[in-house]
């Protein structure tokens, strides 16, 4: 035992003296993604993390792994570690509203991603979910010819699928002849497509034959709603499935004609990510006035709705 | 000296990662973050002792982390309903409680296997949890008087330290210095034994497991009261590295036993780890991958506990 315990010690001696020995001393910024399993946040930290790299700055990413005392523990690490600038995919500003104070106080500049607004951040990069939401609904309700009945798979407690369930409803408001059926909110973020499969087979079951649509809050909920619809034999177009959010898996579903997933407003989130470590160049290092890149609390990007097409150009 | 390694072996080992990182990692010894560090380990510490303390009585707590989240929901709704703070708190206490009683009876009563009694305690908490705030975390400006439970100072001394030594000493003296610690700690080593001895085993065990959620609920409200939210997973992070920080305690001080002194330094090591690594830029899966190891390399050590714990019937 007391060999093994030498050996430990050793290993991990030499593992951390390399760690401390890999320590640049360059600009340094700090990537938080809220919840590394939802693919999204993953996509912006990493493609933020690769940016950071290309200018030669240090990165230090970090997964809060969807646990808000992690979030704010590796914000209280990114502020003791005096980083140059932080940026936040998917983050919660009203939750850890103390550390986005003190990161301010210390003069650290964040940026977030998609996490909504705070007062203490430079701004946040979001696609405009309002508009994403209304352009994802319209595209729907026009498959389906501004009629008959739908229903709908949401996710609350996120803000962004929130926004585009609210803009749904007001979508909603104004085309009467199109009814929404029935409609579930998936709420655990750790085994949600359990309750993505359970909600949605529950919809099926109870509105058999009468659904002439579905519309789902994230890409994510598409995936186990088009396997569903699979199973029990619907071809594409007899059920328009319509969400947000794009990716390589979603393409391929577009694309592929055993599949009834119909069309998805892609957003560019590693554009999200780049857009971030530019800002942080331009205000940060190159001291440009954050007017220069936006002059209120958002920085919007372009989303782009991909369907038959035009899939076959993000298929590339 | 193999006496001496065997039981402050991993002791030393942590110290030397703390120097470690005073040394390599930029502005770890910096007061700011030695007091951050100190603050997060008190949820972790304070969660780890009542999973030792049940652990002392030989039975499994797997409930700790949904219980707790269960908690921080029932103080941020009664928050959120403009109830007395410390109503708030009672009720979240009250509630935790309960729930250890809870697995207390099962495992006594019932006789359900505690690894068995308190998964199934885990699923209702969580099922409450989700039922009361319907997915969406209750976040608001709380009255200060609540938060300052966590985020207040005393004498200069953050509370979140406070609470976190008032409930090392509670639980040390508990298992040391009383009779009933003494019977807690023989029901663990020997149920049988300290039967015909005559010792209450099954009063023994409803007490462990009662304690382990009364320890759950004081760390949903401090974790409630630091973060102004309560979210029906918030604790659930803290669940493999509280089992870690006791495995871990268990290599040190009195090996192959849970023990108050080495849980709470296992926790502060655990925290120490998470911060230090931060600081020198270790990417978050080096953490995983860390973690990962501490808790092999713990288990290995403490295994047949552990195992006596777990596969009972």
């Amino acid at each position: 035992m007391v060999t093994f315990k030498k050996r430990m010690l050793a290993t991990t001696a030499i593992a951390l003296g390399l760690l401390a020995a890999s320590t640049a001393q360059a600009f340094e910024v700090g990537v938080i993604g809220f919840q590394f399993s939802a693919e999204t946040h993953a996509r912006v930290a990493n493609a933020a993390a690769a940016a950071a790299k290309a200018k030669g700055w240090s990165v230090t990413v970090l997964n809060s792994e969807g646990a808000l005392p992690k979030h704010a523990e590796q914000f209280d690490a990114l502020i003791a570690k005096k980083v140059d600038a932080i940026i936040v995919a998917m983050g919660k500003p009203i939750e850890a509203d103390a550390q986005f104070k003190a990161a301010k106080d210390k003069g650290i500049p964040v940026i977030t991603v998609q996490s909504g607004s705070s007062p203490h951040a430079l701004f946040d990069i979001q696609s405009n979910e309002y508009k994403v939401g209304a352009e994802a609904a319209l595209y729907l309700f026009g498959q389906m010819g501004y009629q008959g009945n739908m229903v709908s798979a949401r996710f609350d407690l996120n803000a962004a699928s929130r926004i585009r369930g609210k803009i749904l409803e007001q979508v909603l408001s104004e085309n009467q002849a199109v009814k929404e059926l029935g409609k579930f909110s998936m709420a655990r973020t750790q085994s949600w497509r359990d309750d993505v499969r359970a909600g949605m087979q529950a919809l099926l079951l109870q509105n058999q034959g009468k659904i002439n649509g579905i519309w789902a809050s994230f890409d994510g909920q598409a995936y186990i709603i088009d396997d569903l619809l699979k199973a029990q034999g619907v071809k594409k177009g007899q059920i328009p499935l319509v969400s947000i959010d794009g990716g390589p898996e979603s393409y391929r579903r577009i694309a592929d004609p055993d599949s009834t997933f119909l069309a998805t407003v892609t957003i560019p989130f590693e554009e999200m990510g780049v857009m971030a470590i530019d800002a942080i160049d331009s205000i940060v290092v190159k001291k440009q006035p954050k007017s220069s890149i936006t002059s209120g609390p958002y920085l919007f990007t372009d989303a782009v709705l991909v369907d038959k097409n035009n899939v076959q150009k993000y298929l590339k | 000296m193999k006496s001496f390694i065997e039981r402050y072996g991993t002791a030393v080992a942590g110290l030397a990662l703390i120097l470690f990182f005073v040394i390599f990692a930029p502005n770890f010894a910096t007061p700011a973050n030695l007091l951050n560090v100190l603050k997060d380990t008190s949820f972790l510490a304070i969660m780890a002792l009542g999973f030792a303390l049940a652990l002392t009585i030989a039975e499994l707590d797997l409930s700790i982390a949904e219980v707790a989240s269960l908690g921080a929901v029932v103080a941020g709704w009664m928050i959120h309903k403009q109830f007395d703070p410390l109503l708030a708190v009672v009720a979240a206490l009250a509630v935790t409680a309960s729930l250890g009683g809870f697995n207390g009876f099962c495992v006594t009563k019932l006789r359900v296997p505690s690894l068995i009694a308190t998964l199934g305690t885990a699923a209702i908490a969580r099922g409450l949890a989700f039922m009361l705030t319907q997915g969406v975390a209750f976040v608001g400006r709380w009255p200060t008087n609540f938060t300052g439970l966590a985020r207040g100072t005393s004498f200069g001394i953050p509370h979140l330290v406070m609470w976190m030594a008032v409930a090392t000493a509670f639980a040390y003296v508990l298992v040391k210095w009383t009779r009933t610690g003494a019977h807690m700690t023989a029901t663990g080593e020997s149920d049988e034994a300290a039967r015909l001895s005559g010792i209450a085993t099954a009063r023994m065990k409803r007490i462990g497991l009662f304690l382990s959620g009364l320890f759950a609920g004081i760390t949903a409200v401090l974790l409630a009261a630091n973060l102004s939210s309560a979210s029906p997973n918030m604790a659930g992070d803290y669940f493999l590295y509280a089992i870690a920080a006791v495995l871990l305690g268990m290599t040190m001080f009195e090996p192959g036993k849970p023990n108050i002194p080495g849980t709470v330094f296992a926790a502060l090591v655990l925290k120490v780890l998470g911060n230090g690594l931060v600081l020198l830029g270790a990417h978050y899966y080096v953490q995983d991958i860390v973690l990962g190891v501490i808790i092999i390399g713990s288990v290995a050590f403490s295994a047949s506990v552990l195992k006596k714990a777990a596969f009972k019937v």
